[in-house]
């Protein structure tokens, strides 16, 4: 997806999170969180912008973002529906949750809507075993959610 | 869900605030710390070695001996790490830990970077604890501040800080090479061991890493002292282990209980049983790296040994339990799905070869299995184990050998007759209406998304087997039970 | 907190906070688990309520936020101390039952439903 955000704007922010850790190159993967809670995801212009503060390759950076799969280089959406699959929750239906979810947002897992609402991914383990299966909308966590329940949370946020 | 618990991990989890010092000074808070300074580095490491504490993180390496190893590295600078990365799915014990009692291993790094003679020490933690990372903080700008972390700790002249590293979602982050790496700022690719971190880890420095659990018993075991915690738990395995009861058991949450304790007690006194009174027919332990217990080991004492004896291990302590609606071929195809997710990709064992295994897997659930797979899994699995660079390779067959060896016959059923006893490999099973309890009311057929169900008002209704997606819908809102899964 | 300078201090402090620790056991304690399993099963709701009626009632009392006791099944959950008695722990409340615990249970003793036992 093409960087909608202003080239001057990226070199400014990401000069400023670079400096919260006296641009140290061990701290990459504590810098490229600030960077997405920022900018909401890390497109090839914020790393590269990253890479040149740091003085390290983009390749690096490229590896490191593409390797964790907390961090991505689509935009996500508004309300971003992490569903978790750990194995408390498989055990207990996420697989029809996720479904639910995949049907009634006419999205797969790991896309956005058209209108930049809602995203949707897979988790592995919130560690909420206790209430599964779980899902997290932004921060909040949801437990012991069924197919059934999928349509009000997602009334929720519109 | 009780009496039979012992907390010592968790012994203040509940009772104290988290985000007050003082709340965790009054249950002796810091003083296990203080007792450790006034004495020799080596009395604190003789006395981890005398109570037999093994790290909980999954490993189960004598805690003693891990300090032993790395105070004897000669060096100036020195790491403590704190392993909080949690991957397995189904665990959440150090969670726990660090949202109602983070001082617990605040204190506990200290007296172990005393001991091993290092003044800077790091939690890492996973991205996905973000009220976990919110108390440490709070817990360690609170230890800054009444000087139970950073210089002169106590008047003492010793110094030891600790800052906190993230993780992004990666299970490999788990293996304390990879973990480093992480640490470091890169792909968290494992490294060959030796030299293990105490010689060379974070920054190529010697580097102690121990698990939130470990910790967590430390400050106990000084104030009680080692025999006290010895005399706990079984031969191998001294003290408790924190275990965290999720799937189809009905007092779903974390106990802590002494090592040796029983299967039984476990699911069936603490646990409550099995939810809507359904039949046990396993507890997966160990994670994706584990295997299942069943039937057959209910009465086996739980300890490390033990565990390994019957093709599973201890792991971090998540404790799944299955019914006999679970499938078993399903439930390895769904652990090698996240191993291959999961795997860093350094090492071909690894990471074709537990691709290997899921297509197998993959296609056996979808009903294209032949016996000659069956064989296949096994020798793949016995290479994978041996050959690959770190234990997430070595360990991610476990789950189809466990399962190949304890239901070997719901396997040949999925390959030779193409059945799913669980009804719950899709490709498998079939919905169909019962015409003799079938009322016409139609409901199947509005609910059914494709258009598989005919059939006129107040006449039976038919499901088009060839149409039929296997959703289950029909199933779910049918309120007269005329649809049968076979 | 003020820097503690010496082990001794640490001692001297840590005596001090049991003895206030002793003399709070003459109020009614209320601890509410705050984890992540109780916040997500609404405990802040809960907690918010004891902070607001609390105050209200003729009983001398210390509210406090707590991790988890690993109750997941019954969460949210409310473990309450009254003076010179054990801590009796509730689970799954609500505001309903969070009402009983104060009136109830706290005001005039009264053994209510909810008790999760072997607490």
């Amino acid at each position: 997806m093409a960087c909608q955000i202003k080239e001057n704007e990226i070199k400014e922010k990401v000069i400023e999170i670079c400096g919260e850790f006296k641009n140290d190159p061990n701290d990459l993967i504590a810098i490229l969180h600030k960077a997405q809670n920022h900018f909401g995801f890390l497109p090839k212009e914020v790393q590269a912008a990253i890479a040149e503060i740091l003085n390290i390759s983009s390749a690096k950076v490229y590896g490191v973002v593409t390797f964790y799969s907390y961090f991505t280089m689509e935009p996500r959406g508004k309300h971003p529906i992490s569903i978790c699959m750990g194995t408390a929750c498989y055990v207990k239906g996420a697989e029809k949750v996720l479904k639910e979810f995949e049907s009634k947002l006419e999205i797969k897992n790991g896309q956005t809507t058209r209108d930049g609402k809602f995203s949707m991914n897979t988790l592995r383990c919130i560690g909420a075993c206790g209430l599964a299966p779980v899902i997290m909308i932004g921060e909040k966590v949801y437990g012991g959610v069924k197919q059934e329940d999928v349509s009000k949370i997602i009334k929720e946020y519109e | 869900m009780k009496s039979k618990q012992i907390k010592i991990a968790l012994r203040n989890c509940g009772h104290i605030d988290p985000e007050d010092i003082a709340d965790y000074i009054s249950k002796d808070g810091y003083a296990a710390l203080g007792k450790c300074l006034t004495g020799s580095r080596e009395a604190v490491i003789e006395t981890m070695k005398k109570s037999g504490l093994r790290g909980r993180g999954g490993g189960g390496f004598p805690t003693g001996k891990k300090w032993e190893l790395a105070a004897a590295v000669p060096g100036e600078k020195k790491y403590v790490i704190c392993n909080a990365d949690e991957g397995d799915p189904g665990a959440f014990m150090d969670r726990s830990v660090l949202e109602g009692d983070p001082h617990s291993v605040l204190e506990a790094m200290a007296v172990c970077g005393y001991a091993i003679g290092a003044d800077e020490g790091y939690i890492y933690i996973r991205a996905e604890y973000p009220l976990a990372i919110k108390r440490l903080k709070i817990a360690m700008a609170q230890a800054r501040e009444a000087g139970l972390l950073g210089k002169n700790i106590l008047g003492t002249g010793f110094n030891f800080d600790i800052g906190l590293k993230y993780g992004a979602g990666a299970f490999v982050c788990g293996e304390e090479t990879a973990l480093i790496k992480s640490m470091e700022g890169n792909r968290g690719e494992p490294v060959m061991k030796p030299p293990y971190p105490a010689q060379k880890g974070y920054m190529g420095k010697p580097t102690n890493v121990n698990n939130v659990e470990t910790f967590a018993n430390i400050p106990a075991i000084i104030n009680n002292g080692a025999d006290w915690f010895a005399s706990i738990g079984t031969e191998g395995s001294k003290g408790t282990k924190v275990f965290a009861l999720a799937g189809k058991v009905k007092n779903v949450g974390l106990v802590e209980v002494p090592m040796g304790t029983t299967l039984r007690e476990l699911i069936y006194e603490i646990g409550g049983g099995i939810l809507n009174d359904k039949q046990f027919k396993a507890a997966q332990t160990g994670g994706p790296s584990g295997g299942c217990l069943t039937e057959k080991h209910l009465d086996t004492p739980i300890d490390y040994e033990s565990l390994k004896q019957a093709g599973s291990m201890m792991g971090s302590g998540g404790l799944i339990v299955m019914d006999e609606d679970d499938c078993m071929v399903a439930v390895a195809q769904f652990y090698l799905d996240f191993t291959v997710e999961e795997s860093c990709g350094k090492c071909v064992p690894c990471r074709e070869g537990n691709k290997v295994l899921y297509q197998l897997l993959n296609k056996i659930t979808h009903g294209k299995g032949e016996v000659e797979d069956l064989k296949k899994l096994k020798n793949f699995s016995e290479i994978i184990k041996s050959a690959s660079l770190c234990g997430l390779g070595q360990t991610s067959p476990n789950p189809v050998l466990s399962t190949l060896d304890n239901f070997y016959d719901e396997y040949y059923e999925h390959v030779t007759e193409k059945k799913c006893r669980s009804k719950n490999c899709r490709a498998l099973i079939k919905y169909i209406i019962i015409p003799e309890k079938c009322v016409g009311c139609g409901a199947c057929k509005r609910a059914c998304p494709a258009e598989a169900i005919s059939g006129e008002v107040k006449k039976i209704h038919l499901i088009d087997q060839e149409k039929c997606i296997k959703c289950g819908a029909c199933y779910q809102k049918c309120k007269f039970n005329s649809i049968i899964i076979e | 907190m003020k820097a503690i300078k010496s082990i001794d201090d640490l001692k001297t402090l840590t005596d001090e906070i049991k003895v206030k620790s002793i003399e709070d056991k003459k109020k009614v304690q209320i601890c509410i688990a705050m984890a992540t399993c109780s916040i997500a099963s609404g405990s802040g709701k809960i907690f918010e309520y004891f902070k607001e009626e609390m105050p209200k009632q003729p009983v001398e009392f210390i509210i406090r936020s707590t991790g988890c006791l690993g109750l997941c099944h019954s969460e949210p959950t409310v473990e309450v101390t009254l003076p010179d008695s054990d801590p009796v722990v509730f689970g799954s409340v609500d505001v309903k039952m969070a009402r009983s615990i104060i009136d109830d249970f706290i005001k005039n003793g009264k053994t209510i439903d909810g008790v999760i036992e072997g607490n």
